[in-house]
C-alpha cells in the first residue's frame, strides 16, 4: 500500500485511542445513560444538555477550555501534579481524558434511548421475580439493550477516529505519543504529499462508509417480545 | 392470605386514600378506571412508596410509614402479572419459568417447573422464543413464570384485559387451578364484572381513590345490576349440545336450552342478561321465545330503580329483572311461579 513508518504509527496510536475512549466511555457513559434514562429529576435536562454540549460545540472552543482544565494551573492539571502523574496535555492519556469528554454524547445518547426503549414493565417484573436492582440491570437491561450498546460502541470509536481539533489543542502533534492519522493526513497535506494524505484519507473513507454500512444494515431491534 | 392496608398516596390530583382489610385465597379489586386499581397494585409491589399508612401480608409488614419500613419489591415476594405478559423476549420459555424460581431461596421453593409446565400445558413451549407464542400461550407463561417464583401472593394487573374474548375465559380456569393447586393466594385488578364472579371468592370496590366496600361477587353483581346497561350477567355452564329443529339443544343441569344454530356445538360457558328473561304469570299461548322454563321466585331484590327477581328453574339459578310496578300488576311475590321465556338469540358464549 505504500504507508510509511510515520503513518502506521499513527493508525496505531488512532486504534489504540479509539479503543481505550470506547472501553473508559463504556464504564463511564452506561450510568450515566442509565441515570438519564430512568429519573425523574429536575437534573436531567441540564446533565442532559451538558453531555449533548461536544455535538454542537467547536473542537477548538472545548480543546481550549480542556486545555486550561489539564495545565499546570487548572484543578485536573493540580490534581495530576498533585497525585505525581504530572500534566496531562500533550501526552496519550491527556488526549484519552479530552476524547471520552469529546465524544461522551456519542455513547451516551444510543444508550439512554436503548435504556428508554424497554420500558419499566420488564423491570418492574424481574424484580417482582426477586431480582436485586444489580440483577435486573444485567439479567435484563443489558441483554434488551445490547443493540444500543453495538450502536453506542461503534459510533464511540468511530467518532474518536475521525477526531482533529480537540487532539491538536490537547496533544499536539508529537509522532507515537499524540499524532493519530487525522493529523498525519494534515501533516501530509502541509508538506504537499497528496499521495500520501490520499492512501490515508482513503483508509479512514473506507473505515467511516464501513461502520456507517454496518450500522445501517444490522438487522432491527428487537427488544419487546 | 391475610391482607391489611391502610394507606395514603397523592398522585398529582389524584389521592387514594385506602383502609382494607380482606381475607381469603382469591381476591378481587374492582373498580372504573381512574379509581386507583393500578397504584393499589404499585404501592403493594412496592414500585410506589405511599405517603402514608401501614401494608401487613399475613401480619408480616410490607410498609410501615411510622417505622420506616419498606421492603424493596425483591424482597417482597408479590410475583406481578400485568396484562402485557412482559416475557422477556432474550430468554426462551423454559428460561423465562425459571427466572423467578432461581432466585427464589432453595428453603422457600415448592413448586417445580414440570409440575407447573404440566398444568399450564405449556411442556411443548418451553424451547420456543417468546416472539413465536400466540397471546393465550404467552399469558400462561407468564402465569407460570410468577408461580415458579413461590410467591407468597400473586399480584394481577387486568391480566386478561389484552385478550380477546375467546382466550380470556380459556386463561381463566387455568388462574383458578392454580391458586388451588400451588397454595398460592391471588389478588387481582379487573374492571370486568364477570371476571369478577368468575374468579373472585372477595372483592374490594373502588371508586375515585377509596374503598366503597368489600362484597361476595354475587352481590357486587346485584348491586351493578341498578348501573349496568346489560343488567345482571346470568352466567350458565351448558353441557354438549344436540341438533334440534336448526338450533342447539345444551343439557342444563338437568334441563334443556334451545340456542341459535349459529353457536359453536361445544359445551361452554354462555352469559344471559338479566334484561332478556321475560316473566309471565300464567303459560302464554303462543310465543315466538323458544324456552320456556316454569320457575319459582326465590326472591326478590332492590337495585336501584329495578327490581331483580331470582328464580329457581328446576334447581337452576336465574336472575331477571323487571320495572317495580310489574312486580305490583303481575303480583310477584317470593315463592310464587312464574314461566321464563328467553329467545334463543339471547346467549352469548364466553
Amino acid at each position: 500500500m505504500g504507508f510509511s513508518d510515520s503513518d502506521i504509527q499513527a493508525l496505531w496510536l488512532t486504534v489504540r485511542l479509539s479503543s481505550v475512549v470506547t472501553v473508559i466511555l463504556l464504564l463511564v457513559g452506561t450510568p450515566i445513560a442509565w441515570w438519564l434514562a430512568r429519573t425523574g429529576s429536575r437534573w436531567k435536562g441540564p446533565l442532559g444538555a451538558v453531555v449533548a454540549l461536544p455535538l454542537v460545540l467547536p473542537p477548538s472552543v472545548l480543546g481550549f477550555y480542556l486545555l486550561l482544565a489539564m495545565g499546570p494551573h487548572g484543578p485536573v492539571g493540580w490534581l495530576t501534579t498533585g497525585l505525581g502523574i504530572g500534566p496531562l496535555p500533550f501526552t496519550f492519556w491527556g488526549l484519552v481524558l479530552a476524547s471520552v469528554f469529546y465524544s461522551l454524547p456519542f455513547m451516551v445518547q444510543p444508550l439512554q434511548n436503548s435504556f428508554e426503549s424497554i420500558g419499566p414493565q420488564p423491570l418492574q417484573v424481574a424484580a417482582s421475580l426477586g431480582a436485586s436492582p444489580l440483577d435486573v440491570f444485567f439479567s435484563v437491561v443489558v441483554p434488551l439493550a445490547r443493540p444500543g450498546f453495538i450502536t453506542a460502541s461503534i459510533m464511540t470509536f468511530a467518532h474518536t477516529v475521525g477526531e482533529f481539533g480537540v487532539v491538536l489543542m490537547i496533544g499536539g502533534n508529537i509522532p507515537g505519543v499524540t499524532r493519530v492519522a487525522s493529523v498525519q493526513i494534515y501533516d501530509h497535506v502541509e508538506a504537499l504529499d497528496y499521495a500520501q494524505a490520499h492512501r490515508l484519507s482513503a483508509v479512514l473513507l473506507i473505515f467511516s462508509f464501513l461502520v456507517l454500512l454496518a450500522l445501517y444494515t444490522r438487522r432491527p431491534d428487537r427488544q419487546k417480545g | 392470605m391475610d391482607l391489611q392496608l391502610q394507606l395514603r398516596k397523592q398522585q398529582g390530583e389524584f389521592l387514594l386514600d385506602l383502609d382494607l382489610k380482606v381475607s381469603g385465597e382469591r381476591i378481587g379489586i374492582f373498580g372504573p378506571s381512574g379509581s386507583g386499581k393500578s397504584t393499589l397494585v404499585a404501592c403493594l409491589a412496592g414500585l410506589r412508596h405511599p405517603d402514608s399508612g401501614s401494608i401487613l401480608l399475613d401480619g408480616r409488614p410490607l410498609f410501615d410509614h411510622t417505622s420506616r419500613i419498606n421492603q424493596p419489591p425483591h424482597q417482597r415476594r408479590i410475583a406481578l402479572v400485568f396484562q402485557q405478559h412482559g416475557l422477556f423476549p432474550h430468554l426462551n420459555v423454559r428460561k423465562n419459568l425459571l427466572y423467578g424460581h432461581q432466585r427464589c431461596p432453595a428453603e422457600e421453593r415448592r413448586i417445580e417447573l414440570e409440575e407447573v409446565a404440566e398444568v399450564l400445558e405449556i411442556r411443548d413451549l418451553l424451547e420456543q422464543k417468546p416472539e413465536t407464542l400466540s397471546g393465550g400461550q404467552s399469558q400462561r407463561v407468564a402465569l407460570g413464570r410468577a408461580i415458579l417464583a413461590s410467591p407468597r401472593l400473586l399480584l394481577m394487573d387486568e391480566p386478561l384485559s389484552a385478550l380477546d374474548d375467546d382466550l380470556r375465559y380459556r386463561i381463566i380456569p387455568y388462574l383458578n387451578l392454580v391458586s388451588v393447586r400451588f397454595r398460592i393466594p391471588f389478588l387481582f385488578i379487573s374492571h370486568s364484572l364477570v371476571e369478577m364472579r368468575l374468579m373472585a371468592e372477595q372483592v374490594a370496590v373502588l371508586d375515585k381513590g377509596r374503598l366503597t366496600g368489600v362484597v361476595t361477587p354475587e352481590e357486587l353483581a346485584q348491586q351493578r345490576m341498578a348501573y349496568s346497561q346489560s343488567g345482571y350477567i346470568n352466567l350458565l355452564e351448558l353441557g354438549v349440545p344436540q341438533e334440534h329443529r336448526g338450533l342447539l339443544a345444551f343439557p342444563w343441569n338437568g334441563q334443556q336450552l334451545l340456542l341459535s344454530g349459529g353457536n359453536c356445538p361445544e359445551a361452554g360457558m354462555f352469559e344471559l342478561s338479566s334484561k332478556d328473561i321475560i316473566l309471565c304469570k300464567r303459560h302464554p299461548d303462543a310465543i315466538s321465545a323458544r324456552n320456556l322454563l316454569p320457575c319459582m321466585v326465590r326472591s326478590l331484590f332492590e337495585a336501584g330503580s329495578k327490581t331483580g327477581i331470582e328464580l329457581d328453574c328446576g334447581g337452576n339459578r336465574l336472575v331477571a329483572e323487571i320495572a317495580p310496578d310489574t312486580v305490583q300488576e303481575l303480583q310477584i311475590t317470593s315463592g310464587c311461579t312464574v314461566w321464563a321465556a328467553i329467545k334463543a338469540s339471547a346467549f352469548r358464549r364466553l
